[in-house]
């Protein structure tokens, strides 16, 4: 089973000296925190605020690719987090055939940011992030940390 | 994304990834291109930290446990069966360089315009030839390269010169 996502913000996480992507269900039940480096923060931040950049970042290209040949991004899906190793698959329609491309999470978001494609978690990968530290770490979260990116 | 060929009949030079160097007193690096014809000529291009760290991965042909944003790239255009012909460097302003992707794909070509950073990442990682414009290499800044190069190599530099952003 899969649920869809909703980016609820970007923080920074000073511990790991990394930025944390935040995803969250439509009922506010599920929170899918996804620690991502500082470039692909700022990948997804960009889209996140709209901003338009004098060139096109590394997702924009991305994007201009897959448009160039009328290829559509239709829904990203977050498969599983392993440790330290995240998987993500993008699905793409191209032709009228589909396509899964695997990705990061971070490039996927992007994308699908880029896109106006839904993202969606994989059930069991919302069930692994339950952890009691993960629930602290959030409660402590004031709504200012939400959607800010230093870069 | 698509346009009409604005650097069509100019004559092109090829250029080769030579090295990644890191640029110690900023957050950048810099990529230097080694020109192909024989005539000695390194051309420096200042990327991002993030940037040239994409491109010396795949200079080294570093295998990373998952794929990074342009072997995502590449994993698109290969789905997709499209062929990046080649890179040109075709123009610069204000002291940024503008690339331009050729694809091709049954016949049909396509261009899109990319920072050189993305543009040469994805070269590197297809095999496709990376070319700078005549007028580029004419109208780049001309500051005695060489012994500038050599300060580099000594990482005395702190001074950025050229920059793509």
């Amino acid at each position: 089973m899969i649920t869809q996502m909703h980016l609820k913000g970007l923080m920074f996480d000073p511990y790991n000296n990394a930025y944390i992507v935040v995803l969250r269900d439509e009922e506010g039940q599920d929170m899918l925190p996804i620690w991502v480096g500082k470039s692909e923060a700022g990948a997804i931040s960009m889209a996140l605020e709209n901003v338009a950049p004098p060139r096109p970042m590394t997702h924009d290209f991305m994007k201009s690719i897959l448009d160039a040949y009328d290829a559509k991004v239709i829904s990203v899906v977050i498969t599983d987090l392993n440790e330290n190793t995240y998987f993500a698959k993008i699905h793409l329609m191209y032709e009228d055939s589909e396509y899964t491309v695997d990705a990061r999470p971070s490039d996927a978001i992007a994308l699908a940011l880029r896109s106006n494609a839904p993202v969606f978690a994989k059930e069991t990968v919302l069930n692994k992030q339950s952890s009691e530290e993960l629930e602290q770490w959030l409660e402590n979260l004031k709504p200012e940390d939400f959607g800010k990116l230093d870069s | 994304m698509s346009q009409a060929n604005p650097i069509q009949g100019q004559a092109l030079v090829e250029y080769k990834v030579d090295r990644v160097l890191d640029e110690t007193n900023t957050d950048t690096k810099i990529v230097v291109l080694a020109r192909q014809d024989g005539q000695p000529d390194a051309f420096p291009i200042w990327v991002g930290a993030a940037e040239g760290h994409a491109i010396k991965l795949a200079l080294d042909t570093t295998l990373t446990p998952r794929p990074m944003s342009h072997d995502l790239i590449k994993s698109f255009v290969e789905h997709l069966n499209v062929t990046v012909r080649r890179v040109i460097i075709g123009d610069v302003k204000n002291s940024t360089y503008y690339a331009t992707v050729y694809l091709e794909n049954h016949g049909v070509e396509r261009t899109v315009d990319a920072r050189p950073s993305d543009a040469i990442s994805l070269a590197l990682r297809t095999h496709a030839p990376v070319y700078i414009t005549q007028d580029v290499l004419a109208r780049r800044n001309t500051t005695n390269l060489d012994s500038w190069l050599a300060k580099l190599d000594h990482k005395s530099v702190n001074q950025q010169e050229v920059k793509e952003s």
